[in-house]
């Protein structure tokens, strides 16, 4: 976006209202951590206030504990990283005795992810968190590249993905997140499915399927032949799938991929999300969430936004006659943002 | 090879290590300047940090992230194990030996004193330096930098220690002049081994390990850092005799703080068997962890005594 057509006096920063709204849960401001990267919460709460950022979303938790893949795990690419971590947790039991209480007791707003093979084991899942207090929102992981079973690949299915959120909608009064993945021909396909089936809001996106080899040994890099690409490398491809998912939905937006400044997740809301996660740019920086806030709110104020929300699908306003095909973004106005 | 009765008991649990340091959570990133940066022979580089205050003192055998200032050719940080400690002024100056061989190390040689660099550390749990018995040293290559700091720590606890240090080659006894210097100071003993005999023992430090230990007082407590084959051997070497191994493990890593799962080494069946049903550090640790599988570098190491790793699965 032309920073010409948002141009306004700029304002004292302390001024700036943050706060946005997520279905009925309201939160602080517009910075969350991407689940998977911020552990149960408590990892990091020596250096980063959680009760100053808008939320945690926290590591995906699956009915029974989950080991992991086998090594390697990790290997970084240009700009990015893949992951193979295979969805390690400690499973319900443990995260509802141990980890959630640790994580009331910090004074956060809680996102709470869970994983499931198959629609009954996140029905499960939401049956014994759906009302524990201290969880102020469900995100439904139906993206993660890396499992064997109940993967991006299964979940790919709109029809699968509709009756599933159906089937949990009525296990808990508090809002149900949908995490998209972006391995889909259409993510309008998916975002709407989701939609229908009763979810109140969509993050987009988790990883890219990549991989990369170690042609020395002539085996990936990873401990499977492919992984999971975050960070900055995804950041243009993430933007664009949050964009085009949030143009076909009504639903809040929560936009996720290579995060790493205050610009980028403005970008992200202009593009259409309500919120954005920062999540890879935790492993490099742990203080990361913390600094993408206060750049946030030192570019609103400097450009005379006094609420974050009026920004949320600026660029979508400004171009609507764009939200056709995405044919027509390719051939049409984008240029004339430059 | 020496029998277990020479070799000496077990030590019993009352060595029980001391709470992990990154339990309590007291690494920080800070930015930190290059003091110095300089060639160390073999192809290796000497480097070091002025810490700012506020940052833990780092214990043989911990490690922290380095992370270059952008604009950087790499994304992640890359763990490294601290060599040195040394208070001036009431800051820390810490030390790293590291070999430019990848695109961040190879960038991290290009800086030069003055230059800014992040630290997220101290991280990971380091060498339980006051367990009981005869401590002896066993390093491979640039394993020696995290020992040369454990000998000076057992020397201030005013303990003796024999001092191993083996490589392919003598011109690969990286930093040797320093390695003799600091144990001169420490009052260690030092034994050389090279693969090809061009210094000191011909074979390996395990074969070393088989002459020395008859000469020594039981029970032993080896802590070794070098290639994961070296350490499979002498963690190997450890239970075949009864002695205790504490190994300096290394992986690829993404966080560096037990956040991100991404650097997995697997865990011994003893490790893995239920708390119940056969009680034991190694298992009461795995249960604590939540993994029963996969050990994570960063947090349950990178030093894990011989018992909890599955060696034969290590990389």
């Amino acid at each position: 976006m032309s920073q010409a057509s948002v141009k306004r006096k700029a304002i004292d920063a302390k001024r700036i209202d943050l706060g946005v709204r997520v279905g009925s849960l309201a939160l602080r401001n517009p910075i969350l951590t991407g689940s998977g990267t911020f552990g149960y919460g408590d990892e990091y709460a020596h250096v980063v206030d959680l009760s100053a950022i808008g939320g945690v979303v926290t590591k995906t938790v699956t009915v029974k504990p989950r080991a992991g893949n086998a090594p390697q795990r990790v290997a970084e690419t240009a700009a990015g990283m893949l992951n193979s971590i295979g969805l390690e947790n400690v499973g319900l039991e443990r995260f509802r005795d141990e980890k959630l209480p640790r994580l009331r007791a910090l004074d956060a707003t809680v996102i709470a992810s869970i994983g499931g093979e198959t629609p009954e084991e996140l029905e499960t899942l939401l049956r014994a968190l759906g009302r524990e207090p201290g969880v102020g929102a469900f995100e439904v992981n139906f993206s993660c590249p890396n499992v064997a079973a109940g993967g991006a690949r299964y979940w790919a299915d709109p029809a699968r993905l509709e009756r599933t959120l159906a089937q949990l909608r009525p296990l808990t009064d508090k809002p149900l997140i949908a995490k998209l993945s972006p391995d889909v021909t259409d993510i309008r396909d998916t975002a709407r499915a989701c939609e229908r089936g009763g979810a109140d809001a969509l993050t987009a996106v988790n990883t890219f399927v990549g991989m990369a080899i170690d042609l020395d040994r002539m085996r990936s890099k990873l401990g499977k032949a492919t992984g999971g690409l975050s960070g900055p490398a995804i950041k243009p491809l993430a933007l664009a799938r949050c964009w085009e998912a949030a143009a076909a939905v009504k639903i809040p937006m929560l936009g996720s991929g290579g995060i790493a400044s205050g610009r980028d997740a403005l970008e992200f809301m202009a593009a259409g999300a309500t919120a954005v996660q920062v999540g890879t740019a935790t492993f490099v920086e742990p203080e990361a969430a913390t600094r993408v806030l206060a750049e946030m709110r030192e570019w609103l104020a400097a450009n005379g936004i006094a609420r974050a929300s009026e920004l949320v699908g600026r660029f979508r306003a400004e171009h609507a006659q764009e939200f056709g095909t995405l044919g027509a973004a390719r051939n049409g106005g984008e240029r004339r943002d430059r | 090879m020496i029998t277990r009765e020479r070799a000496g008991r077990i030590p019993s649990r009352t060595t029980k290590r001391a709470p992990a340091p990154a339990a309590r959570r007291t690494w920080r990133q800070v930015r930190a300047r290059v003091r110095v940066q300089r060639d160390y022979g073999a192809g290796f580089r000497w480097l070091e940090l002025d810490l700012p205050a506020g940052f833990a003192a780092p214990v043989a055998g911990q490690f922290v992230q380095l992370l270059l200032a952008a604009p950087s050719p790499v994304l992640l940080p890359r763990p490294m194990s601290v060599a040195s400690v040394q208070r001036a002024a009431g800051r820390l100056r810490v030390g790293f030996l590291y070999a430019p061989l990848g695109a961040g190390t190879r960038a991290l040689a290009e800086l030069e004193p003055g230059d800014a660099v992040h630290v997220t550390g101290p991280l990971g749990r380091g060498y339980p330096l006051d367990e009981m018995g005869t401590p002896v040293l066993v390093a491979g290559g640039r394993g020696v930098a995290p020992l040369l700091m454990a000998a000076e720590a057992l020397a201030r606890a005013r303990r003796r220690c024999e001092f191993v240090f083996g490589a392919r080659t003598s011109e690969l006894l990286v930093g040797l002049a320093d390695a003799r210097s600091r144990l001169a100071r420490a009052g260690g003993r030092l034994h050389l081994a090279t693969d090809d005999g061009s210094r000191g023992f011909h074979g390996d430090v395990v074969r070393l390990l088989d002459t020395l230990a008859p000469r020594l007082a039981a029970p032993l407590v080896l802590h070794a850092c070098g290639p994961h084959g070296m350490l499979a051997a002498v963690a190997r070497w450890a239970t075949a005799n009864g002695a205790r191994a504490h190994l300096a493990m290394e992986s690829v890593m993404a966080c560096g703080t037990g956040v991100c799962r991404g650097c997995p080494l697997p865990r011994s069946s003893e490790a893995r068997a239920p708390v119940l049903a056969q009680p034991s550090e190694a298992a009461e640790a795995a249960a604590l962890k939540g993994n029963p599988e996969w050990a994570m570098c960063c947090t349950d190491g990178p030093v894990f005594e011989a018992r909890e790793l599955d060696w034969d699965r290590v990389e």
